[in-house]
């Protein structure tokens, strides 16, 4: 093909150009097989982690406190913390890459990714902000209860950190909003693209 | 199954590693991070043959693995850069104050094909690779989804970019 176009054909330039032309050996490959499943390993194993610490933090919290709303609280804040490290797995953003890489078009693939990311930004409430909420909420509330021989104290660090933690729950539920709309935008562009095939 | 996996890897690799090696170069510049693509490209591309029914041909089959492996590299590294990529539309609508001359210097010339390349958003980049590579309008398709009527549209823009981006010592891109 090369040959048939002018030298000073862009398509000449590019098909031209000096390239490694980069051949994996069979055992490179299965190799890079085995570092694959390596790094899925990791991956699962750094949420597992977290999902432990979780676990550990909020059970020393349950043994040494001896209130109950405060033992609660932190009874929640571990199934919150093992609910959101699950749905992290389910649709985490490191997701693993399909085997059926050539059964979607470039569209198509492109477009299921976007989706994918959008959906996990926008419903933020649901899987990452919301499961923490109960528990966060009950434990502050326990610290409050805990401390009755210096209320007004105890009620001003509640307020004081439930606005905290409000606040820094708001941003981050913005800025993913604002992500989830930056995606939005690039979904309805390859759907316009679609209209018109 | 493996022997067949292992067979239609390695025909594929002989057949179009240059492809793939441009390919790779058009999505990352960085000579480490090329590499790594490189490698990713070809493991997706060896895992894929193990559903190859063959309901497309080979080509498309390769191209849309390979396509599809780039566009989520380019779209982990780009996660928190600033700078947007722009359409095919918006390049064009862009005046270049200084085309390059083809047949003069063609590793400038190259350098320059490779800028435009990577401000280009996916599934233009795909389009406009395809295109340099010698695909037609109805391959192009097959490859990115979009129909051979909008595939042929974005390559006459290409064309116009191309020719506005470079001299063609009295040739036009065809």
């Amino acid at each position: 093909m090369p040959n048939e176009l002018p030298p000073d054909d862009p398509r000449s330039v590019w098909q031209c150009q000096r390239v490694e032309h980069t051949v994996m050996s069979l055992d490179e490959i299965r190799k890079k097989a085995r570092s694959y499943q390596g790094k899925i390993r990791f991956r699962n194993s750094l949420e597992y982690a977290a999902v432990v610490f979780i676990t550990l933090f909020f059970s020393h919290t349950i043994w040494t406190v001896h209130h109950l709303v405060m033992q609660v609280g932190a009874g929640l804040c571990i199934a919150g913390g093992w609910y959101m490290a699950w749905q992290l797995h389910r649709r985490g953003p490191a997701r693993a890459v399909p085997a059926d890489l050539a059964a979607a078009t470039c569209l198509g693939f492109h477009r299921s990714e976007l989706v994918r990311q959008r959906d996990l930004l926008r419903d933020t409430w649901s899987w990452y902000l919301g499961p923490l909420i109960p528990g966060l909420a009950v434990l502050t509330l326990g610290a409050g209860l805990a401390n009755p021989g210096h209320p007004r104290r105890a009620w001003l660090f509640v307020g004081g950190y439930s606005a905290l933690v409000a606040a820094a729950f708001l941003i981050v539920w913005r800025y993913n909003l604002r992500c989830a709309g930056r995606l939005q935008t690039q979904i309805d562009e390859l759907d316009s693209m679609e209209k018109q095939s | 199954m493996a022997s067949s996996q292992d067979d239609l890897y390695r025909e594929a690799a002989a057949a179009y590693g240059g492809a793939l090696d441009r390919l790779a170069r058009a999505y990352e510049a960085g000579t480490d991070k090329r590499r790594d693509l490189m490698q990713e490209i070809h493991f997706a591309l060896w895992r894929s043959f193990e559903t190859f029914d063959a309901r497309c041909s080979m080509r498309t089959w390769i191209y849309r693995v390979a396509h599809n492996v780039a566009a989520s590299h380019v779209a982990r590294q780009r996660r928190y850069s600033p700078v947007p990529l722009a359409s095919l539309e918006e390049v064009q609508a862009v005046a270049d104050p200084n085309p390059s001359q083809l047949g003069a210097d063609r590793e400038h010339a190259l350098n320059r094909l490779l800028a435009l390349v990577h401000r280009l958003k996916p599934l233009d980049r795909q389009v406009i690779l395809s295109y340099l590579e010698g695909l037609d309008a109805t391959a192009i398709g097959e490859i990115t989804g979009i129909s051979p009527g909008n595939a042929a549209t974005k390559i006459h823009r290409i064309k116009a970019v191309l020719a506005r981006q470079f001299h063609q010592g009295g040739h036009h891109a065809e």
